[in-house]
């Protein structure tokens, strides 16, 4: 038995499946310190990374958080983790991003707001972490591709007590 | 086994000795899980700790439950305004009566029996009352109350009953310290929601060094120096400033910025359109406090280290560091951001802005700090390393701040209260403290 789309679901199913490529390169890109790339062919050049507190998750901006960077503070960022001068990430972790519950919230024509799942397992300096959390996209639609304008890393940790640091990008 | 053999019991772990100039701690300190328990009782049990800025619990109700020197305990500003620090257990059968790490209530109600307490201690309500007898007062069970104290809006408790001093003379020289800080408004300071919550896998006293050792920096944080550079602040090679040992345990280092300060110290890396706001909240601390004082608070940095396990940062921005021991090889840090109640928007964004570059476990500093210190603790693997040395700056009538002077300092009280001596009385009869105050 086959199952016929509708019109409108079989572009859903197209919409969604490019929204995943594309996170799922993103997670490439990332486990394999392909960060230069990744900064100027994914992003937007006004983009906003950031990784809320741990205890305050309710999305508040008066609230500091753990990392909330521009697009300056973003390259700066990857510049560092690539000249081998940061000590906790040289040599380099290992990583793993596993990516799921992929759901596109809204489509507002020129951008979506996407969430899905993540888990980054880190490995490096003999320990392994796993970070886990919440992806919020806002993506930029550019052609048949995308941009990320807002990335947003919400993590289910009650503390990083275990982890210590976040030296990597989620 | 015979690394052990050589290693008595009753060795000195600290060996001090002035005349040498030499200064070694022995590496059990760090990793003796002996050492970490007798450290539990003889100075977490014994010292006054921070608990929390009284900015955390502003209302009638509010708390804050966390622990403190391994124990759980609430804070609380009872409907009375008055400010408590609780045991978190209830008398009953034990329970934490608070699971919240922070809210607002009228009364404290454990969830195991439903025996409910007021705000401000006392037992108001037991379910089933007539299944306890005549001689049964709910007087005698009220929530343990520790002695708490304030100061500048810094909370502090102590589980010793007996501890002879007052907050104020435990802090010593401290208190200087802590007033630049609390003068930065005359609105008050406040903590910024959002607290940092992580730890390393060392020993505590690794980050207690590490954060009023300055001679890494350079080393340590390329990163950080490149990143300033690339804003147009070039800190040179020697900072300049002075170290501090302020008695009982406490040290600080002082010395001129290394970039701007968010309160009213303008470098070209904050842009030019909060400049003249900063300078005019400049010019305003040197009419309220005078030339000297002024530039002392706005344009200086400083870290205070109050014994045992407290750090204040006063830099880019303030952060307040509480730092617990978790056996010999654990700790947990819990970092927060300080700053004026009154500030001005955009300079609050600038502030926990470059907050975030520096501090915290995703800062361009930090996450190199906790896994240096980590490699320490991998290091006193191999024992046959005994000593580390602590000696710089011993040589000099006043220490630099790549000097390490506030840590010695942290290390004798350790070793007075570690071996029985009772450096608290001690150091009352000496306010400035044995070893000298340093310069002003």
């Amino acid at each position: 038995m086959t199952i016929e789309l509708s019109v409108d679901e079989a572009a859903q199913v197209r919409l969604w499946h490019r929204v995943s490529q594309f996170l799922f390169r993103e997670a490439r890109l990332l486990d394999e310190w392909r960060l230069r790339e990744w900064y100027d062919e994914m992003l937007t050049d006004d983009v906003r990374y950031a990784v809320p507190a741990t205890d305050v998750r309710d999305g508040t901006t008066d609230a500091l958080g753990l990392v909330d960077d521009d697009a300056a503070r973003l390259r700066q960022r990857i510049e560092q983790l690539l000249n081998d001068e940061v000590w906790c990430e040289n040599p380099r972790s290992r990583t793993n991003r596993m990516i799921g519950n992929v759901e596109i919230l809204a489509d507002r024509g020129t951008h979506l707001d996407v969430a899905a799942n993540v888990v980054v397992h880190r490995f490096g300096h003999g320990r392994s972490d796993a970070y886990v959390g919440k992806y919020r996209f806002e993506l930029v639609v550019a052609g048949e591709s995308f941009r990320v304008r807002r990335r947003v890393v919400v993590l289910d940790h009650e503390t990083l007590y275990e982890h210590g640091k976040l030296s990597i990008i989620l | 086994m015979t690394i052990e053999l050589q290693r008595p019991v009753g060795d000195p772990i600290v060996l001090d000795d002035p005349g040498r100039h030499s200064f070694r701690v022995d590496r059990r300190a760090y990793t003796d899980e002996d050492v970490a328990a007798r450290e539990l009782t003889r100075i977490f049990d014994r010292c006054w700790l921070y608990v929390g800025h009284e900015s955390e619990v502003p209302g009638p109700g509010s708390y804050v439950a966390r622990d403190v020197g391994g124990r759980p305990v609430v804070m609380a500003r009872g409907s009375d305004g008055v400010i408590r620090v609780f045991a978190n257990s209830c008398t009953h059968r034990g329970a934490l009566i608070c699971s919240q790490p922070a809210g607002q209530v009228r009364s404290f109600r454990c969830p195991y029996h439903d025996w409910t307490f007021s705000n401000q201690g006392d037992l108001v309500g037991v379910p089933i009352p007539d299944g306890y007898g005549p001689g049964f007062r709910k007087a005698d069970f009220g929530l343990a109350r520790h002695r708490s104290d304030t100061y500048r809006g810094f909370v502090f408790v102590t589980f010793d009953p007996q501890q002879p001093l007052t907050l104020t003379e435990y802090l010593a020289g401290a208190t200087e310290y802590l007033d630049l800080v609390d003068d930065q408004s005359e609105a008050g300071m406040e903590v910024i929601r959002g607290a940092q919550l992580h730890g390393a896998q060392a020993n505590w006293k690794l980050m207690m060094e590490n954060s009023v050792d300055i001679y890494h920096f350079r080393a340590l944080h390329k990163r950080y120096v490149t990143y300033m550079e690339s804003l147009g602040s070039v800190p040179p090679r020697r900072r300049g400033g002075f170290g501090r040992a302020l008695g009982l345990g406490h040290g600080a280092n002082e010395l001129p910025p290394a970039a701007a300060r968010p309160l009213a110290y303008w470098t070209p890396m904050f842009g030019a359109e909060v400049r003249p706001r900063i300078e005019a909240t400049a010019a305003r601390f040197v009419d309220r406090f005078g030339p000297e004082r002024a530039q002392r608070i706005t344009g200086t940095n400083r870290a205070l280290l109050v014994f045992p396990n407290l750090m204040i940062i006063d830099a880019i921005a303030i952060t307040i560091r509480k730092i617990d021991p978790v056996g010999a090889g654990r700790m947990a840090i819990t970092s927060v951001a300080l700053a004026p109640r009154d500030e001005d928007p955009d300079i609050r964004e600038l502030r926990k802005s470059h907050y975030l570059t520096f501090l915290g476990p995703a800062g361009f500093a930090t996450p190199d700090d906790i896994e240096i210190i980590e490699s320490c603790q991998r290091g006193y693997l191999n024992r046959t390393v005994r000593y580390s040395d602590l000696s710089r700056g011993m040589n000099k009538e006043v220490p630099e701040t790549t000097d390490e002077l506030p840590a010695r300092e942290f290390w004798r009280q350790w070793d007075r209260l570690m071996h029985g001596d009772d450096g608290h009385h001690v150091e009352a009869a000496h306010p400035g403290g044995a070893h000298g105050t340093g310069p002003r």
